[in-house]
């Protein structure tokens, strides 16, 4: 089974993919009354073996949480979301969603903003190829309890390859960046792969 | 809608709660599973404010989850992890679990009526069974710490814990320029004292002298088993001075009145080696220990039941002349 994306399969991701972006971040500005800004997202196709010593590097020296949702659409869509990020940067939209930022909120709020972030983007992505997405409910990891590198290494080695969006998000007076995993099991993916190629046929 | 027969009655047989209320957070459905629970009936509660017919909701929480799946047409969660529950309802298991109310996890999705008017489906799953069980590990992780730490026989601290606690005490005390004083003491004649009234007499012994000891001793003392008849106190906070006090205290406790075990009256005293922190480095609770047990070994020599600190500059084990 081929897990590589052929060029116009991965321009035709991409394409999709800001797109859903662009969505998303309208949505975020109307809900949050502010000026959303999005930059285009760099995706990335990795091996899921690669993924826990990537973040390692990029996380672990800060306090970080790790949040995940699971996905199923039509079609055999179906995968993991990970939302990646330092605490530090979470707690500045935190006071824009009007949480308190104490610690008994502080898992909630990472959850609705991980919820709010992934399935905004995600509902975008599903919409612009007539599929609809159901989502399980958010999982927290924060760093402050777990060892998130070894969560990234037990959930990784279940999926067959990772679509890596790194994605940044100003918003006026704020700024915050997270990353957001996309872990696809090795049947969605061709499953994917035969989406793009009818959307890339059709054009 | 020619399923209508199937989802009708499987919506009111389902053991999960179905809220549906408008963009107004009026209600506008409630299935038979949430009306049974909270004793609201559908008919009397519809069209009224969600939050009337449910005074005790988390309003601003709950309204700020319902504006997001209206406006962002996604769906929202909580977990009972993060939040027990968000309408307050009995559940069905009093005897068996702890918990009063039921623990739920909650999902809110955007639905649309056939006119095309944005509503909030709020999906209510019962989750007693996960947090009861949550409860009871945690309860039982705790005992579990608890036993970790603990000397099974005399409840003092175990060797392990009571030095990690001594080798934090010891730190703390060097960075904040604290006082910090040791006391080893050991049962005298112990072994004399099990020949005579054998293994559960000496253990009678060592039950009755450390309640006695723990009974003089601040909570900010750190009071442990070290090996078979032998003990450490970590003072902290306290000069030499302070720490000698403590000793004879102690120590008189001890000697002043006798154990009894199966009729007999078991006369016992211990040796108390006292020393205050003076060294620095990472290797400070060692020095520590070995002046204290120096001292330790000089009440012995000098003849038991007694306490003797440690002098500055003694490097070896030796007997005092006088």
């Amino acid at each position: 089974m081929s897990t590589v994306f052929s060029e116009e399969q991965r321009d035709c991701l991409q394409e999709l993919i800001n797109v859903a972006m662009g969505l998303a971040s309208d949505k975020l500005a109307r809900f949050l009354n502010t000026f959303v800004h999005i930059q285009v997202p760099a995706i990335e196709l990795v091996n899921s073996a690669q993924i826990p010593a990537q973040f390692e590097a990029q996380y672990s020296s800060a306090e970080a949480a790790l949040v995940s949702q699971g996905f199923l659409g039509n079609d055999g869509l179906r995968g993991e979301a990970i939302v990646l990020y330092q605490l530090e940067n979470a707690h500045r939209i935190a006071a824009l969603l009007g949480y308190d930022t104490d610690n008994a909120s502080e898992l909630e709020m990472l959850t609705d903003i991980s919820s709010i972030l992934t399935t905004t983007f995600l509902n975008g992505l599903a919409e612009q190829i007539d599929n609809s997405l159901s989502y399980s409910a958010p999982r927290v990891l924060s760093s402050r309890q777990n060892n998130m590198t070894e969560a990234l290494i037990e959930t990784a080695c279940h999926w067959e390859l990772a679509l890596r969006v790194d994605i940044s998000y100003q918003l006026i007076h704020h700024s915050f960046n997270c990353d957001m995993l996309l872990l696809i099991p090795g049947e969605a993916v061709l499953n994917i792969q035969q989406i793009l190629d009818r959307i890339v046929e059709e054009y | 809608m020619s399923d209508d027969w199937l989802t009708g009655p499987i919506l009111e047989q389902l053991s999960s709660g179905v809220l549906v209320v408008d963009e107004e957070f009026q209600l506008v459905y409630l299935n038979t599973f949430l009306q049974r629970h909270s004793s609201v009936q559908l008919t009397e509660a519809k069209g009224k404010s969600l939050f009337k017919v449910f005074a005790d909701l988390p309003e601003a929480w709950l309204r700020r989850k319902f504006a997001s799946v209206l406006e962002l047409q996604s769906p929202s969660f909580s977990s009972w992890e993060q939040r027990q529950y968000v309408i307050k309802l009995p559940h069905l298991r009093p005897v068996t679990s702890s918990s009063q109310y039921m623990a739920q996890n909650c999902t809110m999705l955007p639905l649309n009526d056939p006119s095309g008017r944005r509503h909030v489906c709020m999906l209510i799953e019962d989750a007693t069974d996960a947090f009861v069980y949550q409860q009871h590990l945690q309860t039982t992780l705790q005992k579990l710490e608890q036993s970790n730490r603990v000397d099974g026989l005399t409840q003092a601290l175990n060797r392990r814990y009571w030095e990690e606690q001594l080798k934090l005490e010891v730190q703390r005390a060097q960075r904040y320029q604290q006082p910090l004083s040791l006391l080893l003491f050991d049962l005298d004649k112990f072994k004399q004292l099990n020949d005579q009234y054998g293994h559960l007499g000496g253990d009678c012994v060592l039950i009755e002298l450390t309640a006695r000891v723990r009974g003089l001793l601040r909570d900010t003392d750190w009071f442990g088993r070290y090996g078979g008849e032998e003990f450490g106190i970590v003072l902290t906070n306290t000069a030499l001075a302070g720490a000698m006090e403590v000793a004879e205290r102690i120590c008189l406790a001890v000697s002043s009145k006798a154990v009894t075990f199966n009729e007999h009256s078991i006369q016992s005293s211990i040796s108390v080696g006292v020393a205050q922190l003076d060294a620095a480095g990472e290797r400070a609770h060692e020095v520590l220990i070995g002046q204290a047990d120096m001292a330790l070994y000089n009440a012995k020599r000098e003849g038991r039941n007694r306490v003797v600190s440690y002098s500055a500059g003694e490097t070896e084990f030796q007997l005092k002349t006088n």
